[in-house]
Formats: structure tokens, sequence, C-alpha cells
């Protein structure tokens, strides 16, 4: 079988060979340059854009420098890191982050699933109420933290205002330390949240309704129906909805930006601001650097997982 | 335990309601009150009253004093630029790659593959110190080519386009190869135009991404000229004097109708991308 019939298209056999071109088949020839034309501009972009960053952050990780002039640098090998144990501004930023996402995972899972199941029964209007939940997933992030923002005003948001009216106590939210990381958890979730029910639905699609009709048939309640056979079946879904909203969580940016500026005491200091801070306004790109490798090693490592559940995803 | 009908109509219409108000009413709230002068703004909401989710009394002024006072239209304009001018970019480039990847036979298509895949992984937040050293290093700061060149080569574009090229069948441009064709002619011919929904698929989660991005925008640019919308409605508020919410909120309007008309339009491609492109941030 092998390569006994085309042997002289087969690409792989001319691969290693120096002067491949030479020897090559017109064909061939045609095709390399082909292939060529096709992709320089992708990897010469590609290259510059991200892989030289990629090396340029490894090597700022070991400077000490500022932005305002990047050619003064000293080396201090891997002191940017220790500096990192030794003060506890990465550990409460790191913290600060995995506990928002965290809260967003454990808001958003259960509640897409919801509306997921709620949106694949006999419904009048369906699409509408889809477009209406996706409705926060294509506003920008700014847009969403300038809303609320606004809806959690302590003294004028419509919030409080419902609150008042319900003739419960006015809420700090955002300037209180107990209540701003769940502030922002929620905000995340309400943009999320459908972002999540359209990928429960296609996952829906993947469970074949005769296994929970012939349940329904044999007795099984509705609740037990979504217990043993729906919930099983969503556990590839669930996991990738897990994943995404985390590394979503990881990389936000606006919440922290615009509505607490990190505060109040470090506590929604999320740590991509906690990097844009320490390189842009602290003026110590290396120390960032040095958080952006840990950043980069966290999501890279989460992002395998998801590489690995999505091609499981894929293959059926 | 079999409700009657009318039970679950009522349980259907509640949830449907809590949907809507817990969705739309923010929304509600910011458009119409972006009509509002401070005064009565606040008036409507405490105490809370139905009239604060719609505009009566409108007044213009919040728009006017707010194109008046800051670059807003400008950077609506820069945004829009950006946003054609990346889409257009993103879907040749990555299409072009595609078709590279998936119809033409090379040594060394394994090495590209595993290279774009890595990168695949990265997220851009955790590059954007070094890439602002990379990107005002080759003298693009506060350019606009420097808010959209990083990202044209998109590696979620090309998956996507190579998912959809791959289940293109090969006899389509068996006819034309036999005939003599190149593969400028096939890429162009064959492959392009049997391909529009996976091109406006990716055309529009781009154009979403780049109308919605901030972080980049805000570290490349400092100059008011070149600012996009999103930096701008972020910044519109002075530290020095007290938030104009109905200012701030004729911003926020002014930022996202654009694009939730473009939503609105063809929300069917947006939420199949928006599903495929899950795969990175």
């Amino acid at each position: 079988m092998k390569g006994a019939t085309i042997p002289v298209t087969e690409p792989g056999a001319q691969a290693g060979r120096a002067a491949a071109d030479i020897g090559a088949h017109p064909r061939q020839r045609r095709d390399r340059r082909a292939a060529f034309v096709f992709l320089a501009p992708f990897m010469l972009l590609l290259i510059v854009f991200q892989y030289v960053p990629l090396a340029v952050m490894a090597r700022n990780s070991v400077l000490d420098y500022t932005l305002l002039n990047p050619s003064d640098w000293s080396f201090v090998g891997l002191r940017n890191f220790e500096d990192m144990i030794a003060y506890d501004d990465a550990l409460t930023s790191f913290g600060a982050t995995f506990l928002f996402a965290f809260g967003v995972v454990l808001l958003v899972v259960p509640l897409a699933l919801a509306l997921a199941l709620f949106l694949n029964s006999k419904l009048p209007a369906r699409g509408l109420v889809r477009a209406i939940v996706m409705l926060p997933v294509v506003t920008s992030a700014v847009v969403v933290a300038t809303i609320w923002s606004f809806l959690l005003d302590p003294s004028n948001g419509l919030v409080n205002g419902a609150l008042a009216g319900a003739g419960l106590p006015r809420q700090p939210f955002l300037t209180s330390v107990d209540q701003a990381l769940p502030a922002i958890v929620a905000m995340m979730a309400w943009q999320q949240v459908g972002f999540g029910a359209i990928l429960f639905l296609g996952g829906l699609q993947g469970v074949p309704a005769e296994l929970s009709e012939a349940a329904r048939i044999d007795g099984a309640t509705r609740l037990q129906v979504l217990r043993n056979i729906t919930i099983p079946l969503l556990t590839r879904t669930t996991l990738f909805v897990v994943v995404i909203m985390t590394v979503f969580s990881l990389q936000a940016f606006a919440p922290a930006f615009l509505m607490t500026m990190g505060g109040p005491q470090e506590s929604t200091n999320l740590i991509v601001y906690h990097i844009y801070r320490t390189a842009f306004v602290m003026q110590q790109p290396g120390y960032a650097s040095a958080l952006s490798v840990v950043l980069l090693l966290i999501v890279l490592a989460i992002s395998l997982a998801q590489m690995h559940l999505l091609r499981a995803r894929w293959n059926y | 335990m079999a409700r009657s009908p009318l039970a679950r109509i009522a349980a259907l219409s509640a949830i449907l309601v809590i949907i809507a108000v817990v969705f739309l009413a923010p929304y509600a709230w910011i458009v119409s009150s972006s009509f509002k002068n401070q005064f009565t703004l606040f008036g409507d909401v405490s105490p809370l009253s139905w009239r604060a989710f719609v505009p009566i009394g409108g007044t213009l002024e919040n728009y006017v004093s707010l194109i008046g006072r800051t670059n807003i239209l400008r950077a609506l304009m820069n945004t829009a630029l950006v946003s054609a001018a990346q889409v257009a970019l993103t879907l040749i480039l990555c299409a072009m790659a595609a078709y590279a990847l998936t119809r033409i036979r090379f040594p060394g298509a394994n090495l590209v593959f595993v290279l774009i895949l890595l990168t695949f992984l990265m997220p851009i937040e955790a590059l954007m110190v070094p890439l602002y050293q990379v990107v005002s290093g080759l003298g693009l700061a506060n350019t606009l080519t420097g808010v959209l060149i990083p990202w044209i080569a998109s590696p979620f574009g090309l998956f996507l386009l190579r998912q959809a090229f791959e289940e293109l069948p090969r006899e389509l441009e068996d006819a034309a190869r036999i005939d003599g064709a190149g593969h400028a002619t096939i890429f162009l011919r064959i492959i392009l135009p049997n391909m529009k929904v996976p091109l406006l698929t990716l055309g529009l989660v781009t154009f979403l991404f780049s109308w919605n991005s901030f972080l980049w925008p805000l570290v490349i640019v400092q100059t008011p000229d070149q600012q996009l919308i999103q930096v701008a409605i972020a910044q519109q508020g002075s530290p020095t004097q007290l938030p104009n919410w109905g200012e701030t909120f004729a911003g926020a309007t002014v930022a996202t109708v654009p694009l939730i008309i473009v939503f609105l339009l063809l929300q069917r491609y947006f939420t199949q991308g928006m599903t495929m492109s899950g795969i990175k941030g």
C-alpha cells in the first residue's frame, strides 16, 4: 500500500531532500510556489505579532526598564518572579481573578443550562428570546461596564431604586469590599449567560430525543429525565462552557478599569488590569512581563485542556 | 401531576417576562435616559417609576453636547474605518492561508500548522506589553494601522475557514484542474464563490471583535484624533467634573446601536460564528 501507486506526488517523499526543488516534478514546484504565496502574508504577520512579542515578553521578564526609555535596561535575572512571591500584589490579584472566574462559572453554568432547556422547549417567539439573551453578548465590555456602574450607583442607580421601592435598604455595591467582586461577577454572568445558553443549546441538539421520550413513556418524571439522561449527556458541553467562561474571566479588563480601579482594597484588582497598571502607569514593564508569563502559562494550560475537549466535541 | 394548559401558559409568560426585564430593562433605561436631563433622569429612578424606561419629554441635548464637547464622531468614523479594513484584510489573509492548508500539498505543511495551532492558545491580553513595544517599534503607535494590524492574521479565522474549506468536495475543482487552471483561478473562481456563508460568519465575528475592542486601542493610541469609540466613551467623563449621566448614556447608545442593528439583521450567522469563536476568546 505504502506509496506504491503514486510515489511522485506523495509530499512526504520529497520533504527531507536538500535541493528538493531541482528534482521536483513541475506540478510540485508550482504547488510549492503557490503554497508560499498563499501563506506568506499570514505567516509573516503571525510571526511579527505573535511570536516576536512572545520572545520579547520572555526577554522582558528578566529585565528592569521603563517604557519611556526601553533601551536603558538592566538584567535582573529571576528577581521579577521572586518579587511576585515576596510582595503580595501578584497573589492578591491572581486570587481576586480566580475568585471572579469561579463566581462567574458558578453562576453561568446552571443559569445557562436552565435558559437553554427553556429555549429548547416549545415556545412562542423563541427566536426573539434568543436574540434578547444574546444582546449583552454582542454589547462591548465597555458599554456593559458603563451600564452596570450606573445600575449599581449607590445613590441614584436603578437597582437601588428598585430596592428602595421594595422597602429594602440601599446597598453600596462597588464601593464595598464585600460587594464589589460579587457585583462584577453578576455583571459578567449577565453578559455571558446568553453565550453559555447558545453553547448548551448546541449540546442539547446532540441529545437523542428518543432516549428521553422512551424514559417518559416508562414513567420517568421530567426532573428524572433531566437528571439521569440530559445532564449526563451534556457533560462535554458543560466542561466546554466551564473552560470558556474561565478563560473569558481570566482575560477580563473593563470591569476593573472602568468600575472599580481594582478597589476597594484590591478586591477587584483583576490580573489583566494589574498588568496594564504595572506596565503603563507604574512603568515597570519588566515586572508586568513576569506577571504576563504566569498568566500566559495558566491560560495555556486551560486552553490545552480546551483543545482536548474540543477535539472530542467535534468528532462525533 | 399534570398541570392545566392555563397554568403552563402562566408559568411560561412569567419566565418570559423575567427574561425580558433582566436583559432589556438596562438597555431601555440607558437609551431613554440618554434623552433626559440630569434632573428628570434622577427623578424617574428614585422613587423608581415606569417613566425611567420611557423617554418622556425627550431632548437631544445630551447628544448635542456630547458631539460638541468630545471627539466622539471622529472616534466613530475611525472605528468604522478600522472595522471595515480589519474585516476585509482578515477575510483575505485567512482565506488564502486556509486555501494553502486545505488544497495544496507542500512540504512543511505540518510545521506551519503547528506554528498556527500554538498561537491559537495564547491570550492576547497577556501579550499586550511586548506587542506594544513591537508595534510602536515599527512606528505604528498612534495609527489606525497599528490598531488593526496585529489581529488580521487571525488563527481563529483560519481555523473557521479551514474547517469549511475541507468540507468542500474536491470534485468541484477537478475539472478546472484538468483544464489547466492554476491555484489563483481555483481559489478565486471556485473556492471563494462557494464559501460565502463561512466568509460572512467570519466577517461578522471579526466586525464584532474589532468594533468592541478596548484594551489594545487604549494601549496603542494616545492621540485624540486616532481614538476609537470604546476608548472614547470609556474616557469621556472628565475626572475633574461630576459625570453627566445623560451624556454618558448617549455615548453608550451611540457606541452600541450600530452593532445591535447588524446583529439583529444577521443574527443567525453571528450566533454560528460566536459558537465557534468560543474556541478563542
